[in-house]
C-alpha cells in the first residue's frame, strides 16, 4: 500500500498546492492586500503569492529529489520508475500552472483595476 | 503450473460439478433478487445501463426534432427544458458511469485471476440502489415533473423560488442515491484490484484495464463527495430554507458551481479513463502485439486523473474571475493534453509495432481515434480563455463534449462489448449487421456534431428551446438533426446485432482473439465461480506465456482448488508483489442487499413528497438491515490456518488484523474526508466571497464545550485502541469500550451546544453552516455509537478473540476519524467567535 501512496504523492501534492494557491489568491483579493504597498515597490499580496509559488515549486523539486535518491523508500523497479515519472510530471505541472502568479496582476479582471474593485457586470463585489 | 498435461478431462468436469452448487445463484426470479455473483450483477448492470442509454437517446432525438427547424411547435419550452435536462442527466449519471461499472464488475475478477469481487453483496446493493434511483428519475420525466434546470442544476434557477415543483428534489435525491451506489462500487473495485488477484500478479503485471479502474475508482471516491455535499446543501435549502445559495442571506450561487464542477470535471475523466483502459486492452490484441509503453500509460492515467481535479474552474471562465485565476485553470487545462497524448501515442505505437486486423472491435477503435482527437483539440481551444468567452454556452461546447463523450467513451465501449461478447455470452458473432451499423453510426455522428460546432461558432446558444428564422442556422440544424437520426438508427442496429448474436450465434471457441490476459483462460461463457482454482502467474500475459494455463486451472492445479470446505473462497494477496496472504470467504446468495437497497432508496426518495416519517422509517430499516448484514460476517471460533494448495497454509480473512472490511472502511472514510473537506471549503468560500458577511454575530464557544470536545477526542481515540489491545492480549476490553462511549457522549454534547446556541439555521448562511458542521459531528457520533453497541454485542457473543480483532480495528478507524474531524469541525465553528 505504501507504494501506491508514494505513486500518487507527487501530483497529489501539486493538486493541494494548486488549490491552496487559488485559495490564497481569493484571500489576498478579498482582504485588499493586492493594493497594499509592500517592499521593493510590490504589493504585499503579490509578494505573498510569489512566496507561495516558490515554496510550492520547491516542494515539488524536493519530492522529485527524494524519490530520485530513493530516500522515500521504494526500490521495486516498475513502481519506482513510474513514481519518478510522476514526480517529474509534478514539477513540470508546478512550473507551468504556477507561472501565471509571477506574471499576471493578482486581482485584475472584469471590474478590477490594480487590485481594487471598481465595478463590473461579472458578479458580486468580492473575488470569486 | 508447468508440469506436462496428464490428468484426464474428467478431473476438470468433476471439479466444475462440485463448484457450481457452491457458486450458483438460486433458480428463478428469487435468484435474481438474491444473487451477488459478479456475472449476474454485472450482466444486470449492463442491461439496465443500456436501457437508460436508449432512453437518453430517445430524448436526444426529441431535442433534434425540436431544433430541426426554426420556431418549431413540436415541443413547448416546459417540455423541452425537461427533455434536455433529462438527456444530460440520464446519459451522464444513469448510463455512462453504470455502464463501465458493469463492465468492471463483469470483467475485473477474470482479468485479475480471482473468483469474484471483494464485496459481492455491496455490488448487489449498488445495483439495486441504482435501479431504484434511476427509475424514480425516469418516472418523474414520464409524469412531466422532471427537473428542467439543466443537468448541472445551477441555483438560483434550481432553487425553490424559481423551480418550485418536485422535479429538482427528485433529481437531487435520486442522483445522490446513485452516487452512493457508485461509491459502493468504487470501494469494491479498489479493494479488489489491490488485494484480490492471482498469486504472483504484482502491480507491474496487472492488466492495464485494472490499473485504469483502480485510478477511476479512487477518482470516484474523491470526486463524488463534493457533488453529494452540493446536492445536500441545495436540497436542504429547498426544503428548509437554509440559505447556502441565497445572496441576500450570506449565501452565494457560485458555491454550487464550485462544488458541482469539483465533481463535474473529474467526471469527464472518470468516464474517459475506463474507455482508455478498454482501448489499452483490445488494441494490442487486435494488432497482434503487446501494449507499447505500459509504464508510461500507467503514469499517464494517474497524471490525467490527478490533473483533472485542477480544472474545475474552467467551466466557470465566464463568471467574472480575476485574470490570474483564469490563467491558473487555463494552464492546468492545457496540461491535461500531455498525458492524453502519451496514451494516444502509446496506442499508435502499438498499432505501428503490430499487425492490425480490422475486425469489428477494431473498427470502433478507429472510430474512436478519428473522433476523440478532434474532441481533444476542441477541448484545447476551449481551454483558451478568450475563445472560451466567445464559445461559452453555445452549441460549440455541446458539440465538443459529444465528441469527447461519444467518441472517447461510447465508441470504445461498443468495441469492448463486441470484443468481450464471446466471454459474456459464449458465442462468436455470426450475423454481420454490426459492420453496417458502424458505417452508419460513425459518419452520422460526424455529420451531426461537426454541424453543431458550426452552429455554435455562428452564435447559436445552447439550452434554448427554439430559434428565429434568418440567423443562418436553419440548414445547419436540419443537417445536424438528419445526422442525429441516422446515428440513432446506427446505434439501434448495434443493439439489435448484439442481441441477435447473443441469442442465436454459434458457440465460441476458448480465447477466440488469441488474447494473453487471464479472463480468456476460462471456459465460455465464464462460469459462476470464474476460475476452478486460482492461477499462479509469472508475467503480464499469462495465457500467452502458458497457453495450457486455462486447462490446468480447470483441473484444480492452481490454489484453492479443493472444494471440501464447501464455501465460496478466493485468494487475497499482498498489494505490491501479489504474494498469497490470506483466504477470503465470500458470502453466499442473500436478499439482504435488495432489502437494504429498498430501505436506502425509501429514505432518500420519500422526502421528495414530504413523507418524512416514511423516510425516517426507511432510515431505521436501513440501520437494522445493515446490522443484520454485519452480524452474519465473521466467526465465533478460531479457524487457524487453512490449506490453500501448493503447500501453502493461510489464515482466513476474518483472522487477520486488516480484513477486507477494514480496507473498505478506510476507503469509505477517504470519501468521507473529501466530503468533510468540501464542507470546510464551502465555509471558507462563503466567508471570503459571499456578500452580506460577516453575519450579525458569531457563535461564542465558551469554555465548557471546547473542553468537552478536547477530552472527547482523547478518550474516543484511546478507547477503541485500548479495547483492541486488550482483546489481542486476552484482557478485558470493557475499559476501552467505556472510554469510547464517553468520547462520543462528549462530542454529542459539544455538537448539541452549537445547535442550541444558534437556533435559526435559516437566518444566515453562517448559521446554516454551523448546523452542517454540528450535523457532521452528530452523524459520526451516531455511527460510532451504533458501531460500539454492535461491537459490544459481538464481543459478548464470542466473535472477538486475539486472532479475530479485525472488527475492533474497524471501529477504531471510525473512532479516529470521528475524533479528528469532529475536533476540526467544532474548531471551525468556534474559532471566529473566540477571536471576534
Amino acid at each position: 500500500m505504501r507504494e501506491v501512496i508514494r505513486l500518487s504523492m507527487p501530483l497529489t501534492v501539486w493538486l493541494v498546492s494548486f488549490s491552496a494557491l487559488y485559495g490564497l489568491q481569493g484571500f489576498v483579493c478579498a482582504a485588499g492586500w493586492a493594493a497594499s504597498p509592500g517592499p521593493a515597490g510590490l504589493a504585499w499580496g503579490r509578494l505573498l503569492m510569489l512566496a507561495a509559488v516558490v515554496v510550492a515549486t520547491g516542494l515539488q523539486a524536493m519530492i522529485l529529489f527524494l524519490i530520485w535518491s530513493e530516500r522515500l523508500g521504494g526500490h521495486s523497479g516498475f513502481m519506482h520508475r513510474t513514481t519518478l515519472t510522476l514526480a517529474v510530471a509534478g514539477l513540470v505541472a508546478a512550473l507551468w500552472t504556477f507561472a501565471p502568479a509571477a506574471i499576471l496582476p493578482t486581482c485584475d479582471g472584469e471590474g478590477w483595476q490594480e487590485g481594487v474593485w471598481t465595478g463590473g457586470t461579472g458578479g458580486n463585489k468580492m473575488y470569486r | 503450473m508447468t508440469e506436462p498435461l496428464k490428468p484426464p478431462r474428467a478431473v476438470a468436469l468433476r471439479l466444475h460439478r462440485k463448484l457450481m452448487p457452491i457458486w450458483s445463484p438460486e433458480p428463478g426470479l428469487r435468484g435474481w433478487l438474491s444473487t451477488n455473483n459478479n456475472n449476474n450483477i454485472g450482466g444486470l448492470f449492463l442491461i439496465v445501463a443500456t436501457t437508460f442509454f436508449v432512453i437518453g437517446g430517445i430524448l436526444a432525438m426529441l431535442i433534434r426534432a425540436q431544433l430541426a427547424s426554426p420556431g418549431s411547435a413540436f415541443m413547448g419550452p416546459e417540455a423541452y427544458n425537461q427533455v434536455f435536462t433529462m438527456h444530460g442527466t440520464v446519459m451522464m449519471f444513469l448510463f455512462a458511469i453504470p455502464f463501465f461499472e458493469a463492465l468492471a464488475v463483469l470483467l475485473l475478477p477474470g482479468m485479475l485471476g480471482t473468483r469474484d469481487l471483494a464485496f459481492p453483496r455491496v455490488g448487489a446493493f449498488g445495483l439495486w440502489v441504482y435501479i431504484f434511483g434511476g427509475s424514480a428519475v425516469i418516472l418523474a420525466l414520464l409524469l412531466g415533473v422532471a427537473a428542467d434546470g439543466g443537468w448541472f442544476m445551477y441555483p438560483p434557477l434550481s432553487s425553490a423560488a424559481f423551480s418550485p415543483g418536485i422535479g429538482p428534489d427528485i433529481w437531487l435525491l435520486g442522483i445522490t442515491s446513485i452516487e452512493v451506489s457508485a461509491i459502493a462500487a468504487a470501494i469494491e473495485v479498489v479493494v479488489t484490484v489491490l488485494r484480490y488477484r492471482a498469486a504472483g500478479m504484482s502491480l507491474s503485471k496487472m492488466p492495464i484495464f485494472a490499473w485504469y479502474m483502480l485510478v477511476v475508482a479512487v477518482m470516484i471516491l474523491t470526486a463524488f463527495p463534493p457533488m453529494i455535499l452540493g446536492s445536500l446543501l441545495l436540497e436542504v435549502e429547498r426544503a428548509f430554507g437554509w440559505p447556502f445559495f441565497q445572496a441576500e442571506n450570506g449565501g452565494d450561487a457560485l458555491l454550487w458551481q464550485h462544488l458541482f464542477w469539483l465533481f463535474g470535471h473529474p467526471e469527464v475523466y472518470i468516464i474517459f479513463l475506463p474507455a482508455a483502459g478498454m482501448i489499452g486492452t483490445i488494441l494490442p490484441v487486435m494488432a497482434r502485439t503487446r501494449l507499447v509503453g505500459y509504464g508510461w500509460v500507467v503514469a499517464a492515467a494517474v497524471a490525467l486523473a490527478v490533473l483533472s481535479f485542477g480544472l474545475w474552474v474552467h467551466h466557470m471562465f465566464a463568471t467574472g474571475i480575476p485574470h490570474l485565476g483564469l490563467a491558473f485553470f487555463s494552464a492546468a487545462s492545457t496540461l491535461v493534453a500531455v498525458p492524453t497524448a502519451i496514451m494516444i501515442f502509446a496506442w499508435i505505437g502499438t498499432l505501428w509495432q503490430g499487425r492490425p486486423r480490422f475486425e469489428l472491435p477494431m473498427l470502433w477503435l478507429m472510430g474512436f481515434f478519428a473522433t476523440f482527437v478532434i474532441g481533444g483539440l476542441t477541448g484545447v481551444m476551449l481551454a483558451m480563455v478568450p475563445f472560451n468567452w466567445q464559445a461559452h454556452d453555445t452549441h460549440f461546447v455541446v458539440a465538443h463534449l459529444h465528441y469527447v463523450l461519444i467518441g472517447g467513451y461510447v465508441f470504445p465501449m461498443v468495441a469492448a462489448i463486441y470484443y468481450f461478447l464471446p466471454l459474456l455470452t459464449g458465442r462468436s458473432r455470426f450475423f454481420k449487421l454490426g459492420e453496417i451499423a458502424f458505417w452508419i453510426t460513425v459518419p452520422a455522428f460526424h455529420v451531426t456534431f461537426l454541424a453543431m460546432h458550426w452552429a455554435g461558432l455562428l452564435g447559436q446558444r445552447r439550452r434554448t428551446w427554439t430559434y428565429d428564422e434568418g440567423q443562418g442556422w436553419e440548414v445547419i440544424n436540419l443537417i445536424a438533426s438528419i445526422g442525429a437520426f441516422a446515428m440513432a438508427i446506427g446505434f439501434a442496429l448495434v443493439i439489435l446485432d448484439i442481441v441477435v448474436n447473443t441469442l442465436v450465434a454459434r458457440p465460441s471457441p476458448r480465447n477466440p482473439w488469441g488474447a494473453g490476459t487471464m479472463e480468456w483462460a476460462v471456459i465460455l461463457p465464464s462460469p459462476a465461480y470464474g476460475f476452478a482454482s486460482i492461477p499462479v502467474v509469472r508475467g503480464r500475459y499469462p495465457v500467452e506465456d502458458d497457453p495450457d494455463i486455462g486447462v490446468r486451472i480447470a483441473r484444480g492445479e492452481g490454489l484453492l482448488g479443493d472444494t471440501s470446505r464447501n464455501r465460496r473462497e478466493t485468494l487475497v494477496v499482498s498489494t505490491l508483489h501479489g504474494e498469497p496472504s490470506e483466504v477470503a470467504v465470500l458470502p453466499g446468495n442473500s436478499r439482504l442487499p435488495f432489502v437494504l437497497a429498498v430501505a436506502t432508496s425509501t429514505s432518500f426518495l420519500a422526502p421528495v413528497v414530504g413523507a418524512y416519517l416514511v423516510a425516517g422509517l426507511g432510515l431505521l430499516a436501513l440501520i437494522v438491515v445493515a446490522l443484520i448484514w454485519a452480524w452474519g460476517l465473521g466467526s465465533r471460533v478460531d479457524e487457524g490456518l487453512v490449506d490453500a494448495g501448493h503447500g501453502l497454509s493461510l489464515p482466513v480473512s476474518s483472522e487477520v488484523p486488516d480484513p477486507p472490511g477494514w480496507w473498505g472502511s478506510l476507503l469509505l472514510l477517504l470519501a468521507d474526508s473529501v466530503h468533510f473537506g468540501s464542507l470546510l471549503f464551502g465555509y471558507a468560500f462563503l466567508w471570503t466571497v459571499a456578500p452580506n458577511w460577516p453575519p450579525p454575530s458569531y457563535l461564542a464557544p465558551g469554555i465548557i464545550a471546547p473542553v468537552l470536545a478536547g477530552l472527547g477526542a482523547v478518550v474516543l481515540a484511546a478507547g477503541p485502541r485500548l479495547a483492541a489491545s486488550a482483546i489481542l492480549h486476552g484482557r478485558s476490553p470493557w475499559p476501552g469500550m467505556v472510554m469510547a462511549g464517553m468520547g462520543v457522549s462528549a462530542f454529542a454534547a459539544a455538537a448539541a451546544s452549537v445547535v442550541l446556541a444558534r437556533p435559526d439555521p435559516a437566518g444566515h448562511a453562517y448559521d446554516a453552516t454551523l448546523w452542517l458542521l454540528a450535523g457532521h459531528v452528530g452523524l459520526h457520533v451516531v455511527i460510532v455509537t451504533i458501531m460500539l453497541g454492535f461491537l459490544t454485542a459481538r464481543i459478548l457473543a464470542g466473535f472477538a478473540s486475539p486472532r479475530r480483532i479485525g472488527e475492533t480495528r474497524i471501529v477504531q478507524l471510525w473512532a479516529d476519524f470521528t475524533a479528528l474531524t469532529a475536533l476540526v469541525a467544532l474548531g471551525a465553528a468556534w474559532l471566529p467567535g473566540a477571536f471576534g
